[in-house]
C-alpha cells in the first residue's frame, strides 16, 4: 500500500520522463521480480540522484578526489563529461562513445573493459562535492552550503588524513564488485589532470537496507545492522530528516543530501571473544533475531525505558541507546553503509570494520550530534575507531541534457 | 619493466628499418570508426622535415652517450668511485632520453639497461645497473664487491655494446608515428618506473632519469606539434600546459646540477608527481587519434 502511494505521489509531481529511481525500482519490482537473467538497470535521471534511496546493492566502491584544477570551465567540462559516462554505464554501455574493442586500434580505448559480458548489476554512480570544491577561483565560494563544514575530529578519531576529506566524492553501488570498480575506475581515468584520486574505499556485504523487501543484513560484529534505517517508501521521513528542504537556505542543493563517511574499524579479534550476553547488551538487540533486548521481533518498537530485574533492559551504554532519535530530538539519517576487509593489519589482525555512509537533510543536527554522542557514550567504542572522515553536499538528480552538479553553476 | 616496455614499445609498430622489425598494422577496427585524416602535402612536408631533425638529434644523444658512457666506464676501471658516482646519473642522460628508440635496436637493451629485480635465477647481469648496485651497495644485504677483474670486464662491455648501439643507429629510419610513439612510451617507462623509484634502485637518482624521459617526450611532441596544433589546437596546448606542470614538480627537487635523491621526496611530493604524469599520459595517448 505504501509502495503505491509512494508511485502516484511520484507520478502526481509530474516528473515526467524523469522518474526517480526508487519509484522505477518499486514500479518494476511489482512487475518483474529481480532475477539473475533480466538484471536490473536504473537511470541516471530523476528528482533525486540514485543511490541514495536505491535499494542497497551488495557492493560498493567509494572515491574521493582532490581538484586539480582551478579553471571553472574545466570543472564544468570534466562534470558533463562524467554524466555522459554514469549514464552509459548505469545502462550497461562502455564509458566511452566507442568503448574497449570497437575504437580505432592505433588508439587506448575509452573504456577498460572488464565490465563486458557483465550484467548492469543495478549500478549506481551517485555524486557528491565536498567543502573544498566551492572556491573563489570556480566562481562558486558563495554556493558553499553553510551546513558543508568539514566534519569536527571527534574524540576517539584516529583519522588517516590522506584517507580522509576530498573536493569530490563518487559512490558506485553495484551488485556485482567488478562493475562498481569498473564505474569508478573509467571515472578516474576520465579526470586525469582535472581532479586526482585522493583515497578509496571497497564494501561488501551491504550493512543497511532501504527498502522494507530486503531482510536486514549483518555487520561484522555478527549483528543486524540498520532495523531502523529510513526506507524508500518513508517519504514523510525522508523529506525531513534526508532531503535538503527548498527552504533550508541552499537552494541548488533542494532535493539533494549531505552525504557522510565514517570508516569505522572494528578490532574483530576483540569482539569474538566476548560473551554472547555481553555482545547483546553492547548492541541492545539479540543477536538472532535482532529484536531489542526490550522484548520482542526485531521491528517491534524499542522501549528504552522497559526494565528487567531492575536493571534497564536496554543498558545505559547500548548502542541503540546511545544513538536513538528519542535521546536527539528525533534526529535521524538514511545508512548506506557496507562491510570492509582490507587484508590483515601489521600485527596479523583483520584490518575490517564498517564503511559508514549516511545521507541527512543537516549534519548539524542529524548527523554531529549523534556521532559526538556514539564516541562519548556508546560501550561499542571500546572495539571501533574511525580512521576516515568525510562529508560531501550530494547535488539533486538532474534531468537529460543536464549535468550533474548543474545547479551549483547556474544557481 | 624493461620488459614489459620493450614489449609494448614492439607491438606499437616502431618501424625502425634496421633488423626488419617493421610490424604489419592489424586492420580490426570496423569501417566506422576513423583514424586520423590523410596527411595534407604541407603536412607531410613539415613531418619530413621533423623526422629528419629528430632523427640527427637520437644520433647526437646516442653520440654524446657513448663519449659520457667512456668516461665512467673510465673512472670504474681506474676504481675511482666518486668520479663514476658523479658521471652516472649524467651519463644515463643520454640513454634515458632516447631509451625507447634505442632500445629497439637488435637486443642490447637487456645486457645495458637490465635491473637486478627483472632478471630470472642464473641469467648473467650486465650493464649499468650492475655497476650502479657496486658503486651505491647501501641499500644491498650481504653483498660482496666486484673484484677489479670483473669491473673491467663489465665497464668493457658496456662501453662495447654502448658503442654498437650507436653504430646501428646509423641506419635509424624513422616515422612520424615513430615520433608519437616514443614519447607516449616515454611517459610510460617515467610513470611505470621513475616516478616510483623502481629504476635507480641503488643509486636513488630516479629523477635524472624522470628529466631524460621528460626531455625525449618533449623533444618529441615539438618536433610534430605544428602539425597537431593545426589538427587540434586544445590538444596540442593542453599537452604543452601539462609538459609544464610536469616539470615544474621537478624542477622543484632540483640540487645544484642534478636532483635530490628519490628518498628525499615526501609521498605528497610523489603522488603530485605521479598525478600530474597521469594527465600527460592520457593528452599523449590522445595523439594517436591526430598523428595515426
Amino acid at each position: 500500500m505504501e509502495t503505491k502511494s509512494t508511485i502516484s505521489r511520484r507520478a502526481l509531481l509530474g516528473a515526467g520522463a524523469t522518474v526517480a529511481g526508487a519509484a522505477v525500482f518499486a514500479a518494476g519490482r511489482e512487475t518483474s521480480p529481480a532475477s539473475a537473467s533480466r538484471p536490473g538497470a536504473y537511470p541516471l535521471y530523476g528528482e533525486h540522484q540514485p543511490g541514495i534511496v536505491t535499494p542497497v546493492q551488495n557492493n560498493l566502491h567509494f572515491s574521493a578526489f582532490d581538484l586539480r584544477t582551478s579553471s571553472r570551465a574545466e570543472v564544468i567540462s570534466l562534470l558533463q563529461k562524467w554524466t555522459e559516462a554514469a549514464e552509459r554505464m548505469m545502462a550497461g554501455q562502455p564509458a566511452g562513445e566507442t568503448g574497449a574493442i570497437d575504437g580505432h586500434p592505433n588508439l587506448p580505448p575509452d573504456d577498460t573493459g572488464e565490465a563486458l559480458d557483465l550484467s548492469t548489476s543495478n549500478l549506481t554512480i551517485t555524486f557528491g562535492f565536498g567543502p573544498g570544491f566551492f572556491t573563489k577561483k570556480l566562481g562558486i565560494a558563495g554556493q558553499r552550503p553553510e551546513a558543508l563544514e568539514p566534519l569536527p575530529r571527534f574524540p576517539l578519531d584516529q583519522l588517516v588524513a590522506a584517507d580522509s576529506g576530498g573536493d569530490i566524492c563518487v559512490q558506485a553501488c553495484a551488485d556485482d564488485p567488478q562493475v562498481a570498480v569498473h564505474a569508478i575506475r573509467n571515472l578516474t581515468r576520465i579526470g586525469f589532470g582535472t581532479v586526482a584520486a585522493r583515497w578509496s574505499q571497497l564494501g561488501y556485504g551491504r550493512s543497511s537496507s532501504t527498502t522494507r523487501s530486503q531482510v536486514t543484513p549483518r555487520n561484522l560484529m555478527g549483528f543486524k545492522d540498520g532495523t531502523n534505517n529510513i526506507r524508500a517508501d518513508d517519504t514523510e521521513l525522508l523529506d525531513e530528516h534526508v532531503w535538503v528542504g527548498s527552504d533550508d537556505g541552499t537552494a541548488w542543493l533542494a532535493g539533494g543530501s549531505y552525504l557522510i563517511t565514517r570508516r569505522a574499524n572494528i578490532t574483530v579479534e576483540l569482539w569474538d571473544r566476548q560473551k554472547l550476553r555481553d555482545q547483546e547488551a553492547f548492541i541492545g538487540r539479540t543477536k538472532g533475531e535482532g529484536g531489542p533486548l526490550s522484548g520482542g521481533k526485531e521491528f517491534d518498537k524499542v522501549q528504552l525505558s522497559a526494565r528487567r530485574d531492575g536493571a534497564l533492559a536496554i543498558p545505559e551504554d547500548a548502542h541503540i541507546r546511545v544513538v536513538s532519535p528519542e535521546k536527539h530530538r528525533g534526529a535521524r539519517m538514511l545508512r548506506r553503509g557496507y562491510n570492509f576487509t582490507n587484508g590483515n593489519s601489521d600485527i596479523g589482525h583483520l584490518d575490517a570494520g564498517l564503511f559508514f555512509i549516511g545521507f541527512v537533510r543537516d549534519p548539524r543536527t542529524n548527523f554531529i550530534p549523534v556521532q559526538l554522542a556514539m564516541v562519548r557514550d556508546d560501550g561499542l567504542m571500546e572495539y571501533i575507531r574511525f580512521t576516515s572522515s568525510a562529508i560531501f553536499a550530494a547535488p539533486p538528480g538532474i534531468s537529460r541534457g543536464e549535468y550533474v552538479g548543474q545547479s551549483i553553476f547556474e544557481a | 619493466m624493461k620488459h614489459t616496455t620493450w614489449i609494448a614499445a614492439a607491438t606499437l609498430g616502431l618501424t625502425v628499418a634496421l633488423s626488419g622489425c617493421s610490424a604489419e598494422e592489424p586492420k580490426r577496427a570496423p569501417a566506422e570508426v576513423e583514424g586520423p585524416a590523410p596527411l595534407t602535402k604541407a603536412e607531410r612536408s613539415t613531418l619530413d622535415a621533423a623526422v629528419a631533425d629528430y632523427e640527427g638529434w637520437v644520433k647526437g644523444e646516442l653520440d654524446e652517450l657513448v663519449t659520457k658512457t667512456a668516461a665512467f666506464t673510465a673512472a670504474v676501471k681506474a676504481g675511482d668511485d666518486d668520479a663514476a658516482r658523479q658521471v652516472y646519473p649524467v651519463a644515463r642522460t643520454h640513454w634515458e632520453r632516447v631509451e625507447t628508440i634505442a632500445a629497439e635496436f637488435g637486443d642490447l637493451d637487456p645486457a645495458i639497461d637490465a635491473r637486478e629485480a627483472g632478471l630470472s635465477k642464473g641469467e648473467p647481469w650486465t650493464g649499468w645497473h650492475r655497476l650502479e648496485k657496486d658503486l651505491w651497495p647501501a641499500r644491498a644485504d650481504d653483498y660482496t664487491r666486484l673484484d677489479m677483474g670483473e669491473r673491467i670486464k663489465l665497464a668493457d662491455k658496456l662501453l662495447a655494446d654502448t658503442k654498437t648501439i650507436n653504430e646501428q643507429s646509423n641506419d635509424l629510419k624513422l616515422t612520424a608515428t615513430d615520433i608519437v610513439e616514443g614519447s607516449q612510451a616515454l611517459l610510460e617507462e617515467v610513470a611505470g618506473g621513475k616516478v616510483t623509484g623502481e629504476e635507480e634502485y641503488w643509486s636513488r637518482t630516479d629523477l635524472w632519469d624522470f628529466q631524460a624521459n621528460l626531455d625525449g617526450a618533449v623533444k618529441g611532441f615539438e618536433e610534430i606539434e605544428d602539425v597537431v596544433e593545426g589538427r587540434d589546437a586544445a590538444l596540442a596546448s593542453k599537452i604543452d600546459r601539462q609538459f609544464a606542470d610536469v616539470q615544474k614538480l621537478l624542477d622543484a627537487q632540483r640540487d645544484g646540477a642534478g636532483f635530490v635523491t628519490y628518498d628525499r621526496l615526501t609521498k605528497d611530493e610523489i603522488k603530485a608527481m605521479s598525478t600530474a604524469v597521469d594527465a600527460l599520459g592520457e593528452s599523449l595517448a590522445e595523439l594517436s587519434k591526430v598523428i595515426g
